[in-house]
């Protein structure tokens, strides 16, 4: 008796720290349920997914994940890139041709720009298809950014007015003006031997990396415009599975798997946020108020990224497993990721809300009434 | 020149009128796109690769390969070596153009250190290319060229 008492306390002495630190937060975690609850009535997710008629178009969810809400509508159109206004009001979006397919690095130049109500109310077309390519709200919303080629152009949305032109410094996609509009931030070359997210001074061009130069991309602001949000992809990871994962996933073993992190405006403080070995981690969003992280993992089933497994955005899916922690909880670790954790042994490993499949998440605290 | 002789050269002659007309470059890498399109034409040969192409499967991107100029035969290249930036270099010339891409083509088919290379080229690439680029050479200044038509010149 004695002895078996003895092997038992020894299993959950064994156990219990291995499967507290391995286990996945899941529907059954008494905190994912606390999360939940805690993020219910934090006002609503925005994100673009597909539809059973196979279009992509923009939906709302409380960031609990309830009432779903497919705002847009439209079986002959994708709505792609939804961004609210800083004051949640409306929300801009690109809108192209069921015809065509979204391309995943380069929507934000696809289709029309359109502005909404933020209830996808009163849609209306700013200028025409290709132009206003890659917008980002001003701080007031009276303005956007815009990335062509030839540098980042500041409109005026209601004359449509160029007000100001400015060298885009070798960023080349997702741009995004910082809440108190004094800094653009995207991914960009002439850093490094790659790509890595940089901050652009609005008012005197300076530049600056924020993360490494190496596979960075998808960068967004922080709402106290010091912090960025990005993807970041180290290479070369050590392998621990013999590469079983890597052969699965048809990917060569040095190439690594994408990772979500956070770097202060000078890229001087860089950290993990949320990893996962097996899957890449997009589409970081901040909440409005700095505590949480919505961010995507690729699917597990075939541990493709996004886009890459059978064409851009996944056709036979409706885009990418959406997610939600807190912020106070990074780094968080998903899965067993035996490698990640050994670079990273100090993981709080807090709670993750799985939310609906979508692409490019974005997060209001405005409350917006649906009627539709 | 005998009669046979003589239709001999017009049917070699014929040959090469077609192969240019037709888009196929002939063994110096000469076609009607590499000698019309960009702002400069050159000969070159490809230095080194540095380094392994990343796959297709997520990015597209342009990678910049270096040159030794062996003849400039249109426009102006500045220095011998030069920093060229090639879309998608694991795709083949002739297919590697996309909605994205602008005109890029040709007709090499692999990207080999030591090969000889007819290339229209055209400046600056923050003009043509917006998107990833790797350049295992962005600690040295100077200008990056981007290939918009790249020949295979058969030694």
């Amino acid at each position: 008796m004695l002895g078996r008492l003895f092997i038992q306390t020894l299993f959950l002495l064994t156990f219990i720290p291995v499967s507290t630190v391995f286990a996945e937060s899941s529907s059954n975690d008494p905190r994912v349920a606390q999360l939940a609850k805690e993020v219910r009535n934090k006002g609503s997710i925005m994100y673009s997914a597909r539809t059973d008629s196979s279009d992509w178009d923009l939906f709302l969810i409380r960031p609990d994940g309830s009432n779903r809400r497919n705002i847009t509508n439209t079986p002959d159109f994708h709505e792609m890139g939804g961004r609210f206004s800083p004051d949640g009001k409306r929300l801009l979006y690109r809108r192209l041709s069921k015809a065509l397919k979204f391309h995943h690095l380069k929507w934000g130049v696809q289709g029309q720009l359109i502005i909404a109500n933020s209830d996808g109310t009163d849609p209306v077309p700013i200028g025409d298809p290709d132009e206003y390519p890659w917008a980002s709200w001003s701080p007031d919303g009276k303005q956007i950014a815009c990335l062509e080629k030839t540098g980042i152009k500041i409109y005026d949305l209601t004359t449509k007015r160029k007000i100001r032109e400015m060298g885009r410094k070798g960023i080349y996609q997702q741009l995004f003006w910082s809440p108190d509009g004094e800094l653009f931030c995207g991914p960009a070359n002439q850093y490094g031997e790659g790509w890595g997210v940089v901050r652009l001074n609005v008012a005197t061009g300076a530049v600056n990396s924020v993360s490494d130069t190496r596979s960075c991309c998808t960068g967004d602001w922080f709402p106290d415009s010091a912090h960025v949000i990005y993807s970041y992809r180290p290479a070369n990871q050590e392998v621990l599975d013999a590469g079983e994962m890597a052969q699965r996933a048809g990917q060569k073993l040095e190439h690594g798997w994408t990772q979500l992190w956070m770097a202060d405006k000078e890229g001087k403080e860089q950290r993990l946020v949320y990893g996962e070995d097996g899957r890449h981690i997009y589409g970081g969003a901040i909440s409005p108020d700095g505590k949480y992280v919505l961010f995507t993992r690729s699917h597990e089933e075939d541990l493709k990224v996004l886009g890459s497994a059978v064409d851009q955005l996944g056709a036979k899916k409706k885009g990418a497993p959406m997610a939600l922690m807190r912020l106070s909880d990074a780094p968080t670790i998903g899965g067993e990721s035996r490698a990640l954790r050994k670079l990273h042994p100090n993981t709080k490993d807090g709670p993750v809300l799985h939310l609906p499949e979508c692409w490019e998440p974005h997060w209001t605290y405005a409350e917006i009434a649906v009627n539709k | 020149m005998s009669e046979p002789n003589r239709a001999f050269a017009f049917v070699l002659v014929l040959n090469g009128v077609l192969a240019i007309s037709c888009g196929q470059a002939g063994e110096a890498g000469v076609d009607h796109e590499v000698t019309s399109l960009g702002s400069a034409e050159v000969t070159a040969r490809l230095l080194e690769i540095p380094g392994e192409f990343p796959p297709n499967d997520l990015y597209d991107y342009a990678y910049v390969l270096k040159y030794r100029v062996e003849k400039v035969h249109r426009g102006k290249v500045l220095g011998e070596k030069i920093l060229v930036a090639h879309y998608n270099p694991l795709k083949p010339r002739s297919s590697v153009q996309d909605e994205f891409s602008g005109l890029v083509g040709g007709n090499l088919k692999k990207f080999r250190t030591g090969d000889v290379h007819r290339m229209a080229l055209e400046m600056p690439l923050d003009l043509l290319w917006m998107g990833g680029i790797f350049d295992k050479y962005f600690s040295q200044r100077g200008i990056r060229y981007w290939a918009i038509w790249t020949n295979l010149v058969k030694k």
